[in-house]
């Protein structure tokens, strides 16, 4: 006994140092496991608030830019919402109002990104909505060019989310052109390009095809555009292509983000 | 509390807001460089430690640290393990590159007190531990020795011109 008192006092530091080692390995396993960490993340209050206030400051350099790019995205939207309704109007019966033809399964919240990252092998950004404004986990974030990620953890007031640029992300993803369908990762190429896979060896493809979101899973729409084809190959005798997709949104700047609430009993019809 | 420790505190506080307010943006620029590597000016924390705090303060100080990073760069455990080790590698280098002479207790390893040529020993391995134990953590298995080895090198290489930086520019007493 007191042999083993000895041992202990002589190594605490060596046994101390393992302890924690083995604490800090327990966390990064169980968040590997599951993205369900009992840690706080970014999406915590005191980490929110302090990249909310660093963001506000750095803001004020980019008004000008944001406010070009909205007004861009307004004009394109009011294009849209027009052309929709005048077809809708086309479509329907004269003697119903079209308020009622019309479905709203999704709504979109606008949300600004405070903190975000690229060159790690798993990256996340932090947005300044939370459960408040009714985020909640496993929703879609879209930026003005294209697709920027999913909500993982919700906290009040911020949130986190699982960039595209994640070796977790994974995004059903078709051509536009024929409407093949595959899945969309990262495999940390570099934060520009992605990977297309599963596009079976009968597609035609060709080098700049328009690669849009298939809007099989609800978490994004069908049709955003996400980028264009740079190459493509298979891999021995496969019967599926890869494609590497160039990301037409520029993961590093994104600034101003919307996440999409889809909410299903609104697709039944009344 | 006496008033080293204030500055101790003091200076780890704006290290850490340095760290993920300037630091961990520098990697958001999409040039090929900062894909493969980070900036990691925070290990300077615990590397500045007086030499006559117990390892197991550094150990624990580091555990700390490492937690308050990842809580910021949402690596949960990641960084915490690497600086817990580089803390405790801390008390084995220390006592690896100790001087004929001992050590002035109630310094801390600084220019001002071992000289450049120490200090830049001792910095390029404690870093060499940092990195290395990070990129293991992050990629989680040895397989892409490769790409951990890659990383280790340039975010070994650009954290050191940060921290000699930090060195040279502040060139802190204790």
């Amino acid at each position: 006994m007191n042999n083993l008192l000895q041992f202990v006092i002589r190594y605490s530091a060596f046994l101390l140092f393992l302890l924690l080692e083995v604490v800090a390995l327990l966390l990064v396993v169980r968040y590997n496991e599951n993205q369900k960490s009992i840690f706080a993340h970014s999406s915590s209050k005191l980490s929110g608030n302090l990249y909310k206030m660093a963001d506000d400051a750095i803001q004020y350099n980019r008004l000008q830019q944001t406010a070009d790019s909205l007004a861009g995205q307004n004009a394109q939207l009011k294009e849209k919402i027009f052309n929709l309704e005048r077809s809708l109007q086309r479509l329907v019966p004269a003697d119903k109002p079209l308020d009622s033809c019309l479905l709203e399964p999704y709504k979109i919240i606008e949300a600004q990104v405070i903190s975000n990252s690229i060159n790690q092998r798993n990256n996340h950004f932090t947005i300044d909505r939370g459960w408040k404004d009714g985020i909640k986990t496993g929703m879609g974030v879209i930026s003005p060019h294209g697709i920027a990620g999913i909500v993982d953890q919700v906290g009040e007031q911020y949130s986190t989310a699982i960039s595209v640029l994640n070796t977790a992300a994974r995004i059903s993803a078709a051509i536009k052109r024929n409407e093949y369908f595959g899945s969309l990762i990262w495999k940390e190429i570099d934060p520009a390009h992605m990977l297309l896979e599963d596009i079976p060896r009968q597609a035609d493809i060709k080098v700049g095809d328009t690669i849009v979101t298939s809007g099989f899973s609800f978490i994004f729409p069908k049709g955003i555009f996400i980028g264009t084809v740079d190459r493509f190959w298979t891999v021995g005798g496969s019967n599926y292509y890869t494609l590497e997709v160039r990301l037409h949104e520029d993961i590093a700047r994104l600034d101003r983000v919307y996440i999409v609430e889809f909410t299903d009993d609104e697709l039944t019809p009344e | 509390m006496n008033t080293t420790s204030l500055k101790h505190i003091i200076r780890a506080i704006l290290i850490l807001l340095l760290q993920v307010l300037v630091l961990k943006r520098i990697g958001l620029s999409t040039s090929w460089l900062w894909q493969y590597g980070d900036i990691f000016l925070y290990p300077v924390i615990v590397l500045l430690l007086p030499f006559r705090i117990s390892r197991h303060y550094a150990i624990l100080i580091g555990f700390v640290i490492g937690l308050i990073i990842d809580m910021f760069y949402d690596t949960i455990g990641v960084h915490a393990f690497a600086l817990t080790a580089t803390a405790y590698a801390r008390g084995l280098l220390l006592a690896y590159l100790e001087p004929r002479g001992g050590y002035q207790l109630s310094m801390s390893p600084t220019i001002f007190s071992m000289g450049l040529n120490w200090v830049m020993t001792f910095t390029v391995f404690s870093l060499l531990i940092h990195t290395f134990l990070y990129f293991t953590a992050e990629i989680f298995t040895f397989v892409y020795i490769g790409q951990i080895l890659l990383k280790t090198l340039i975010t070994l290489i650009l954290s050191m011109l940060v921290v000699m930086g930090y060195h040279l520019l502040f060139n802190p007493k204790s």
